[in-house]
C-alpha cells in the first residue's frame, strides 16, 4: 500500500505558515532542529537524534589481509539498513529498495568513503599482510523527516569517537594491546563533513504576481528550509542536500532533480551550510571532548 | 593527487588534445528504434546511450497509478561491454538504482504529467558505451527521446559535468579525467538558465565549485543548440516525407524564442 | 464515565469483574475453564475502570492504532473512490473505510456530495465488524441532519495518541477550554488519533498543535500548569 499522502488542509495550513515565515514546529526557515548525542559503553557506539529522527551507528575493527591491489590501504565498509519500523505508513518495505534508501545508502558512501574522511593509509598496520578493516553499521529507527542528516552525523560521529586497540610492530610479528594495557587510539580522521538537507517550497502567490509584471522570464525565488520535518519532506517540491566540513569544502553536493533553482538560490543555500558546518564541528568536538573525560578513569590506564 | 597521465599539459591541452572549455563531439540520431514511441542515441565523444520511451500508456501494475497525474517509470542498464573491463552490473546495483532514481526526480517537474492522469510513461535507458559523463549523458538522452515521442515538456534539460584541475576549470570530462579530479554535474533549463540537478561527489572548496557551477550553466546552452537542431532536423525529415516541407520551412525561423541561443 | 477506583493491569491478569449483567469493554476477556467457573482477565496493559454501578468494565490504554467501533467519530482522509459514487476513506486503521455518497445530509441520487481526494471529512463510524471494512456515515443517523459531521475545510490536522484524543473529548479535560479562552477556535476531535483545528490565526492554529502535542501523554505529557506556562512561551 503506498503510504496516504497528507490531506489538503495540511498542504494549504503548511504553505500558509511559510509564506508568512512560520514553521509548524516554531523553529525559523533556516533553523535545524538541535541533535542529541548519546554514546554508549563502547567507544564507536553513538545513537543520534533529532528531535524524534533516531539513528543508531556502531564502528568496529577487525585485522585482515588487504586487497592485493592496495596492500598499504585499511579497508571501511558502511552497512545501513532502514528498519520497517523507521515509518509508521510502510514506506520503507524489507523488499526492494525505495527511492530514499538508495539515496540515503548511496550518500553516506559518497560523504564518509568517497570524500577521504578516514586516513586509510594510516589502517596499515603491517605492508600487505595485516590491515584494518573498519565496519560501520548504521541503523535507521525512527524517521520523523530528515534522516540523511541524522545518518551522516551519526556515521561521522560514531567513526570520530570510535578508538581501535594499540598495535606494536616489531620486524613482522604484530602485538596488539588490550585497551587496560595501553591506552586506545583514536582513528586519523581529515576531516569532518556535516551533512545539511534544505527543502524549497513554492514562494506565496502573491510574490509570484508582483515578479511577473517586472520581468516575465524570471520566476520569483523558492523559499528554502533547512532540516525538513517529516510532513515538510512530503509536501516540498525539490531538496537540496549539502555535505562539507569546516574547512571550507564542499564533499558532496546533490540536488537530484525536483524544482528547478537558479544559481543564486544554490549558492546561497552553501553559504548556510558553510556557517552550519562551523558551528556543527565545534558543537560535536565539545560533546567528544566532554565524552572522553568521562571516561578517563575507566580506559586510560596510561 | 599524482597521475602518470597529466590531465592539462603546458599548452593547455587535455589529454585527448581537447582546450580546456572545449566540449566532445556530440552526434544524436533520432531515428525510430524498435517498438518505442521515441527514441535517441546520444554520443558525447566515446560515451554513448540509447533512450526509448514508452507511453504515456495504462500502468503494468494498477497500484503504481496515481491518480492526478502521470507515474514516470525509469529502468537503466548498463551493458556488460561497455566498459574497457568486461563487467556484468547486476540491475539491483546501487549506482545504477541511483542513476534511475536521478533521472525520474530530474524529469518529474518537466514532464508535464497531470495531463495524463492513471498513466505511466516508461524511460528505459540503456548505456552502450562509457567514457565519463555517465549522467550527463542519460539525462541528454533522456530529453530528446522525451521530446521525440512527443511527450508535452515545459523545457529542455541539458546536462554538462564540469571539473576542476588544481586552478583550472574544464568541462566535459573523460573517465581518465573524472577519476583524477573532483567533477560536477550540472542539469540546466535553458529557458530560464535555472537548474533541476547539481550532483558533486569529490571534495572541492567552496570557492572553485561555484566556478565550475556556473561554467557548467553556461555550456549547457551550447548543448542545448545542438540538441534543438538534432530535433529541429528530425522534425523537418518527418515533414519532408509527409509532403508538405514549405510550411515548416517558413515557420521555423519564426520560431524567436528559439533562436536566441 | 464515571470511575470510583483505578489500578494498573498487565496482560493475563484476573480482575475482579462480577455482577448479574456484566458488560465487559476494550482489554478484557472472559475465559471458561474447567476448574473455575468463569473469570475476566485483562489481555491489555493499562488501568481498569468500571462504572459506578460495577456493571461495565473496560482497560484504559494509550495506543497509536485505530480500531473502528460503531458510533465513534472519527477524522478521515479521502484516499479515493470507491465504486460508483463512494469514497475509500483513510481514518488510520487497519483498512480503507467506505463513505456511501449518499450518506450526506440532503444528498440525494441527483445531488451528490463532491469530494476531493486528499481532503478531510469528520464522520461517524456506522458500521464496524471484524470481517467487513467499516462504513462511515456524515449525519445523524435518526434526523438525518449533518450534526456537525462533513468535509473539513481550511484549518490543520493534528495526529496525536488515541488517548488524547479521548481526553480531548471529556469536558473536563483543561486543554480545549484553556485555549478556548485565550482565542476563539473550531476543533472536530476524533476517537482515531487525528484532531482538526482551525482558528483566525496562523500562529494561533501553530500555538494549538504545539499545545495538543505538548500535553499528548505519548508526547510531552504535560499538566495543566506545565503547559500553560509552555503556553506563555509561544509567540502569539
Amino acid at each position: 500500500m503506498r503510504p496516504p499522502s497528507p490531506s489538503l488542509p495540511e498542504r494549504e495550513f503548511l504553505l500558509q505558515a511559510l509564506h508568512q515565515s512560520l514553521r509548524l514546529d516554531g523553529r525559523a526557515m533556516l533553523e535545524a532542529r538541535t541533535p542529541t548525542l548519546t554514546f554508549g559503553p563502547e567507544m564507536g557506539w553513538v545513537d543520534c537524534q533529532m528531535g524524534k529522527t533516531r539513528v543508531l551507528a556502531h564502528t568496529t575493527a577487525t585485522m585482515v589481509k588487504p586487497q592485493p591491489e592496495r596492500p598499504l590501504e585499511g579497508t571501511i565498509t558502511i552497512h545501513s539498513e532502514i528498519s520497517p519500523m523507521a515509518s509508521s505508513a510502510g514506506e520503507y518495505d524489507s523488499g526492494r529498495p525505495s527511492d530514499e534508501e538508495i539515496t540515503i545508502t548511496r550518500m553516506l558512501d559518497k560523504v564518509v568513503r568517497r570524500s577521504d574522511a578516514v586516513d586509510k593509509e594510516s589502517l596499515c598496520i603491517l605492508a600487505g599482510e595485516r590491515v584494518w578493516a573498519l565496519r560501520l553499521t548504521i541503523h535507521c529507527l525512527a524517521d520523523s523527516g530528515n534522516l540523511l542528516d541524522c545518518a551522516c552525523l551519526a556515521a561521522i560521529v560514531s567513526l570520530r569517537h570510535f578508538r581501535r586497540p594499540d598495535v606494536e610492530v616489531i620486524g613482522s610479528d604484530v602485538t596488539v594491546h588490550a585497551p587496560t594495557e595501553r591506552a586506545p587510539v583514536p582513528l586519523s580522521i581529515h576531516h569532518t563533513p556535516f551533512c545539511n538537507t534544505f527543502a524549497f517550497f513554492p514562494p506565496s502567490p502573491s510574490s509570484i504576481a508582483a515578479q511577473d509584471s517586472q520581468d516575465p522570464l524570471s520566476s520569483p525565488l523558492q523559499i528554502p528550509i533547512l532540516d525538513p520535518s517529516h510532513l515538510e519532506q512530503r509536501l516540498c517540491t525539490g531538496t537540496l542536500s549539502i555535505a562539507l566540513n569546516a574547512q571550507r569544502e564542499i564533499c558532496v553536493l546533490q540536488k537530484l532533480g525536483g524544482v528547478p533553482l537558479g544559481a543564486e538560490e544554490v549558492l546561497l543555500a552553501v553559504e548556510v551550510a558553510v556557517r552550519r558546518a562551523k558551528e556543527m564541528n565545534e558543537w560535536v568536538d565539545g560533546r567528544l571532548r566532554e565524552d572522553w573525560e568521562g571516561r578517563k578513569g575507566s580506559v586510560e590506564v596510561r | 593527487m599524482a597521475s602518470r597521465i597529466e590531465i592539462l599539459n603546458d599548452g593547455g591541452y587535455r589529454s585527448d588534445g581537447r582546450r580546456q572549455y572545449e566540449l566532445r563531439d556530440i552526434t544524436i540520431d533520432l531515428s525510430q528504434q524498435g517498438q518505442a514511441d521515441g527514441s535517441a542515441i546520444i554520443t558525447h565523444g566515446l560515451t554513448q546511450v540509447l533512450v526509448s520511451v514508452f507511453g504515456p500508456r495504462e500502468a503494468k501494475q494498477r497500484r503504481e497509478t496515481i491518480h492526478d497525474r502521470a507515474n514516470i517509470n525509469v529502468e537503466v542498464a548498463v551493458a556488460a561491454f561497455s566498459t574497457g573491463e568486461r563487467r556484468k552490473r547486476s540491475r539491483g546495483d546501487k549506482r545504477i538504482l541511483e542513476i534511475a532514481a536521478i533521472i525520474k526526480s530530474t524529469f518529474e517537474p518537466v514532464i508535464q504529467t497531470s495531463i495524463y492522469p492513471r498513466s505511466q510513461i516508461d524511460i528505459f535507458v540503456q548505456v552502450l558505451q562509457q567514457d565519463g559523463g555517465l549522467l550527463q549523458a542519460c539525462i541528454n538522452g533522456t530529453t530528446l527521446a522525451l521530446a521525440n515521442a512527443g511527450i508535452p515538456l515545459l523545457d529542455f534539460v541539458c546536462a554538462v559535468t564540469g571539473g576542476v584541475h588544481s586552478t583550472s576549470p574544464m568541462l566535459d570530462l573523460t573517465t581518465l579525467e573524472e577519476n583524477d579530479i573532483p567533477h560536477a554535474t550540472v542539469a540546466m533549463m535553458p529557458r530560464t538558465g535555472k537548474v533541476t540537478l547539481v550532483t558533486m561527489e569529490t571534495r572541492l572548496h567552496v570557492d572553485r565549485f561555484e566556478e565550475i557551477f556556473r561554467l557548467a550553466i553556461d555550456a549547457g546552452k551550447v548543448i542545448h543548440r545542438e540538441m534543438k537542431i538534432a530535433v529541429k532536423g528530425r522534425t523537418e525529415a518527418l515533414v519532408t516525407a509527409m509532403g508538405s516541407a514549405s510550411k515548416v520551412a517558413s515557420g521555423g525561423d519564426n520560431d524567436e524564442l528559439m533562436q536566441d541561443y | 464515565m464515571s470511575s470510583s477506583s483505578s489500578y494498573i493491569v498487565l496482560p493475563g491478569e484476573t480482575v475482579p469483574a462480577q455482577h448479574v449483567n456484566l458488560k465487559l469493554g476494550p482489554g478484557l476477556l472472559q475465559v471458561i475453564s474447567e476448574i473455575s467457573e468463569s473469570s475476566i482477565i485483562s489481555t491489555r496493559a493499562g488501568t481498569v475502570n468500571h462504572s459506578a454501578n460495577k456493571s461495565k468494565w473496560w482497560v484504559e490504554s494509550n495506543s497509536k492504532r485505530y480500531i473502528p467501533a460503531a458510533q465513534e467519530s472519527v477524522v478521515g482522509i479521502v484516499a479515493g473512490k470507491s465504486g460508483l459514487d463512494g469514497w475509500r476513506v483513510d481514518i488510520g486503521s487497519a483498512h480503507f473505510a467506505i463513505l456511501d455518497g449518499l450518506a450526506f445530509e440532503g444528498a440525494s441520487k441527483r445531488n451528490k456530495a463532491n469530494l476531493k481526494v486528499n481532503s478531510l471529512v469528520y464522520a461517524r463510524v456506522s458500521l464496524a465488524h471484524k470481517d467487513m471494512e467499516p462504513e462511515l456515515e456524515c449525519f445523524d443517523a435518526q434526523t438525518r441532519k449533518s450534526a456537525g459531521f462533513g468535509e473539513l475545510k481550511g484549518g490543520f490536522l493534528v495526529r496525536c495518541s488515541l488517548q488524547m484524543c479521548r481526553q480531548l473529548l471529556d469536558p473536563k479535560h483543561f486543554l480545549l477550554p484553556f485555549l478556548g479562552s485565550r482565542f476563539p477556535l473550531e476543533v472536530a476531535v476524533g476517537t482515531n488519533g487525528r484532531v482538526w483545528i482551525s482558528s483566525k490565526e496562523v500562529k494561533q492554529t501553530i500555538a494549538m498543535t504545539r499545545c495538543i502535542e505538548a500535553a499528548d501523554p505519548a508526547g510531552g505529557a504535560m499538566d495543566e500548569r506545565a503547559l500553560k506556562s509552555f503556553f506563555n512561551t509561544l509567540d502569539l
